[in-house]
């Protein structure tokens, strides 16, 4: 079987805590080196902060923090995320940014039942690549304004 | 104004920074041969047989460089700036119209523009032939533009125009408010053919679409003499008053600025230098000793820039002023009245976005000063008031705002009419109608849904229109608020910011974060000394404050309000900025003040910006980042009350009835009350309310301090004699130490002829401020009237309550 280009997903692949995670490359702007940001007060606990990118002022998401770890104080390195299609431009803080990983498309699989809700609503699917398990996930789910709808969803289901 | 037409540039304001580093090669070449209509077929540079006459009259080519146009680069295709091979596959487009035709709609707009400030002038100056020639001129070009275009019906229209205005200038006619109503028609038709082909391309083939009557009248015109319009005008006017507005609207935010060569050549330079400069920078490295000086020359060139590109976008006011002659005109016509129009300071500038904001509200505004301000002839000189009455702009720069004010000579308006207005609407209530004063009446105006126009008419009276003006015009961050003299006219002020995005700022620091203070909202800056803070930041229950001069100022702790760890303890030095949103004013506790700075506001995610504390964030000189804080979001978040003067207020209403029922709640608001403790004459501790209006100061005076003036006790307050009251004998309890302090309410008593006094109240210990609810008297409690506070029973000061016990109607007022 020969895979073309065009079925192949290039995924820039992403470590924290103890997962895997990948991320499309035509949906990372730029990847910055660790980066502190600074703080909001009164923002909720997944919003790390505001970084100036370009002129501009962007909100950083903690990854750590929407899977449920706790801080750390090592500088987190720094994505810049934009979907290209309409979505807003924002900073993923993440423990480190690892290689690209290409995974032909329709090899991805189920999240597993057993992920809390918190997962399901954050992963697409898992693929299972040369560097072990990667948990795809998609730039528009994870926009500073669908997070809160996101997680209130997921929150929900867990008392249910 | 007609030499700044000649020597300026016309830059499609998208991109337009973007525009002039994209098209220098290409100025040279930009004036190509019009071919327009056949859309993008061919894409050779020709040499420029462009209209030999511009707007004016005036040979172009002769000043090559005196008028250049600089493409703009949002256009998909344009021709200028691909080669030929780049030649896209063309469609006749119908909804598209390049860049040479706009440019041409454009300035045929402008021209049109000027057309009609000449005839409204005309009208009242009929023999100036000046004013003769500079509406043939314009017209001209637009009839030989078309021609050239090949627009025939414009032609057309334009050339019976013309022959019409050739007979004026020859002097074979004279002018008449026929001819005018003619010529303003014909005016209209031309900006009608010019914006259907600004939205679909054609001049229009529909059958609606004939000019053969307005033709025929502007040629009945010309043979003129005794030959009487038809009876249209006044009923024309009236028809195509919808439309007219429309086009005005359509043609609101015009996408083209105008800027003077100079300007732009300077900024050309200065990004020459901007380019040079980076190259150098990045040549070099931080230790070399050229260094500093290439820093020193960047900082530089970018406020230069920065400056001049601020310059290219202010423009001057006359532009918006421009159009109201004719409406004025047009509206006193179909209202019967005579009004004349008369500006003042439009030359005073203001940024294109903002002026493109103020529009619609600045013509609502001008609107009803001729609609509901100037009365009918009749009646003006039935009030010993020339007929003619006067609307008048104007405009003056103050500070950082610019100050629009629209002033009419009119009946002015009836603050009674305005309440009656109002209460029949239900936006208040009689009682909250009654306690309204003038100013405060007034500003119902801006209410949504108040109208005072007597019946509906085409143009107002609808209720919608000055709500949406204050709205308009909140949303730039500017105010809007009227002056009115019954019988004398009115005033509506507009005070707009100049520019939007860079806002004088104090630069403040609390918990360790640095934030951004705009100066606007602040009044004052207070410094509070270690020393001072007993005495003058105090605590009522959980709440603090301020003693600001005569008054109490709340005060809200920064860090506490963001929840941040305090980084100080509560008694160290602080600043206090003293802040004031329209209706709230309080002080903000902050540790440090670092710098003023001017920012660059940069909006905050949706996320962040649903926290409602920050408008926005900036980048500070040290690279920082800071957050802007919005004052009256914090005043809201922290639950600061609007100031009682300023707000329509709700009163305890005491009916009969209930006071003859036995202990009732009566159905009243809740009324803010200083409470504090008290033991009088043996009796056991009370909670005693005082209404919070009532009190001036809360002190705290050294028992030393306290003299005594024929056994009765005074302290020295602010130059006079303050008697002190002493229920609770605290001052003899306390004697035996002199350096003990004791707690003051300093209160304003207003005594039966309503005058003012101070008076202390010794105190034992403050408890808070709360909302009192007022209780019907009960009769076996005896004369004390009871409130509810928090639950818990509290007796009014009797000081501060009428001989029967009822509170007096005055204080309770105050406290509402």
């Amino acid at each position: 079987m020969t895979t073309t280009t065009a079925d192949l997903l290039q995924m820039c692949s992403i470590r924290t805590g103890d997962g895997t995670f990948g991320i499309d490359t035509r949906q990372v702007r730029e990847v910055l080196g660790p980066t502190v940001s600074q703080r909001v007060p009164l923002a909720p606990d997944y919003v790390e902060g505001i970084i100036p990118y370009r002129g501009e002022v962007l909100t950083t998401i903690s990854f750590r923090a929407l899977l449920g770890l706790p801080p750390h104080d090592a500088p987190c390195s720094m994505l810049v995320l934009d979907d290209a299609i309409e979505g807003e431009r924002f900073g993923l803080a993440v423990d480190a940014i690892g290689g690209v990983v290409n995974v032909p498309r329709n090899s991805i699989e189920p999240n597993p039942g057993t992920l809390d809700a918190r997962g399901l609503a954050l992963f697409d699917g898992v693929y299972n690549t040369t560097v072990g398990l990667v948990a795809h996930l998609d730039a528009r789910r994870l926009q500073p304004s669908q997070l809160a709808n996101i997680l209130t969803t997921a929150n929900h289901g867990v008392t249910q | 104004m007609r030499q700044q037409a000649c020597s300026s540039t016309v830059i499609r304001a998208a991109g337009a920074i973007q525009a002039i580093a994209g098209a220098t090669q290409d100025i040279s070449n930009s004036r190509t041969a019009p071919n327009w209509r056949r859309g993008f077929t061919t894409y050779k540079y020709t040499p420029p047989p462009f209209p030999a006459t511009d707007l004016l009259g005036q040979t172009v080519l002769t000043d090559p460089d005196s008028s250049i146009i600089v493409g703009s680069i949002d256009m998909p295709h344009n021709p200028h700036l691909h080669p030929v091979t780049h030649a896209p596959p063309v469609k006749p487009d119908k909804g598209k119209v390049d860049d040479l035709a706009r440019e041409f709609l454009a300035e045929s707009q402008e021209g049109l523009d000027r057309v009609e400030l000449c005839l409204t002038e005309l009208e009242h100056r009929p023999y100036d032939t000046e004013l003769i020639a500079e509406i043939f001129r314009a017209v001209h070009t637009i009839k030989g533009t078309t021609g050239f275009l090949g627009l025939l019906r414009l032609q057309k229209l334009a050339h019976v125009g013309e022959a019409l205005l050739v007979e004026l200038r020859e002097g074979r006619i004279i002018v008449t408010p026929p001819l005018i109503n003619g010529l303003l028609a014909m005016q209209d038709g031309l900006r009608g053919i010019l914006n259907l082909i600004a939205e679909t391309g054609t001049e229009g083939e529909r059958s609606d679409d004939d000019d053969r009557e307005l033709i025929a009248l502007l040629v009945s015109l010309k043979t003129q003499a005794a030959v009487s319009p038809p009876p249209a005008s006044a009923h024309d006017l009236e028809a195509q008053s919808p439309a007219r507005t429309s086009l005005s609207s359509s043609s609101a935010s015009t996408p083209s600025l105008r800027i003077d060569v100079d300007v732009l050549n300077r900024m050309m330079n200065l990004v020459g230098e901007l380019v040079l400069t980076r190259n150098q920078l990045l040549e070099s490295k931080p230790g070399q000793p050229q260094f500093p000086d290439l820093k020193r020359r960047l900082s530089n060139v970018t406020t230069e820039l920065r400056e001049s590109v601020r310059q290219a976008r202010l423009q001057p006011l006359w532009q918006l002023f421009g159009k109201f002659p004719r409406i004025v005109r047009d509206l006193a016509h179909t209202c019967g009245r005579e009004v004349r129009i008369e500006f003042e300071g439009q030359d005073t500038r203001l940024d294109k976005s903002l002026l493109d904001a103020i529009r619609d509200p600045l013509t609502h505004a001008v609107r009803n000063a001729v609609d509901h301000g100037i009365e009918p002839p009749a009646e003006r000189l039935k009030a010993g008031k020339p007929a003619e009455g006067v609307v008048r702009l104007r405009a003056s720069q103050q500070g950082a705002f610019v100050v629009i004010e629209v002033t009419d000579d009119g009946a002015g308006i009836s603050t009674e009419r305005v309440l009656r207005n109002a209460t029949e609407r239900g936006l208040i209530n009689a009682s909250q109608a009654a306690s309204m004063g003038q100013r405060e009446a007034l500003q119902m105006i801006f209410v949504a849904g108040f109208s005072t126009a007597r019946e509906v008419t085409a143009i107002s009276g609808r209720g919608v229109g000055m709500d949406v003006v204050r709205t308009n015009v909140e949303t730039i961050g500017g105010t809007v608020e009227v002056e009115s003299q019954l019988g004398a006219g009115t005033t509506i002020r507009l005070r707009i910011p100049l520019t939007l995005a860079i806002v004088p700022a104090l630069i403040v620091g609390s918990a360790g974060h640095c934030f951004a203070l705009p100066r606007s909202a602040l009044t004052e800056l207070v410094y509070v000394t270690h020393r001072d803070m007993p005495l003058s930041i105090q605590s009522i229950g959980s709440a603090e404050v301020y003693r600001l001069r005569d008054t109490l100022l709340p005060l809200v702790r920064l860090d506490q309000l963001l929840g941040l760890p305090a980084s100080l303890p509560n008694d160290s030095a602080t600043y206090i900025a003293v802040l004031e949103d329209g209706t709230r004013r309080f002080g903000l506790v902050l540790d440090t003040i670092r710098t003023a700075e001017e920012i660059v506001v940069k909006p905050l995610s949706s996320i962040l910006r649903e926290i409602g504390v920050f408008s926005g964030a900036t980048m500070l000189g040290n690279g920082e980042l800071a957050l802007i804080l919005d004052a009256s979001a914090i005043a809201i978040r922290a639950g600061v009350r609007p100031e009682p003067q300023s707000t329509v207020t709700g009163k305890v209403e005491l009916d009969s009835a209930a006071l003859n029922t036995p202990t009732q709640t009566i159905n009243a608001p809740d009324a803010p009350v200083v409470l504090y403790e008290s033991a009088a004459a043996g009796s056991h501790l009370a909670q005693i309310a005082l209404p919070l209006s009532a009190v001036e100061r809360i002190v705290r005076i050294r028992l030393s301090d306290v003299e005594y003036a024929d056994g009765h006790p005074v302290v020295q307050y602010e130059g006079t004699l303050l008697a002190l009251e002493d229920h609770d004998l605290l001052l003899e309890a306390a004697n035996a130490t002199t350096t003990a302090l004791v707690t003051v309410l300093i209160c304003v008593r207003h005594d039966p002829a309503n005058q003012p006094s101070r008076v202390g109240i010794v105190v034992r210990r403050v408890l808070g401020v709360s909302d009192a609810t007022l209780l019907a008297r009960n009769p076996d409690l005896g004369p004390a009237q009871v409130a509810m506070v928090n639950q818990r029973v509290a007796t009014l000061d009797p000081r501060f309550c009428n001989p029967v016990g009822v509170p007096s109607h005055s204080v309770l007022q105050e406290v509402a």
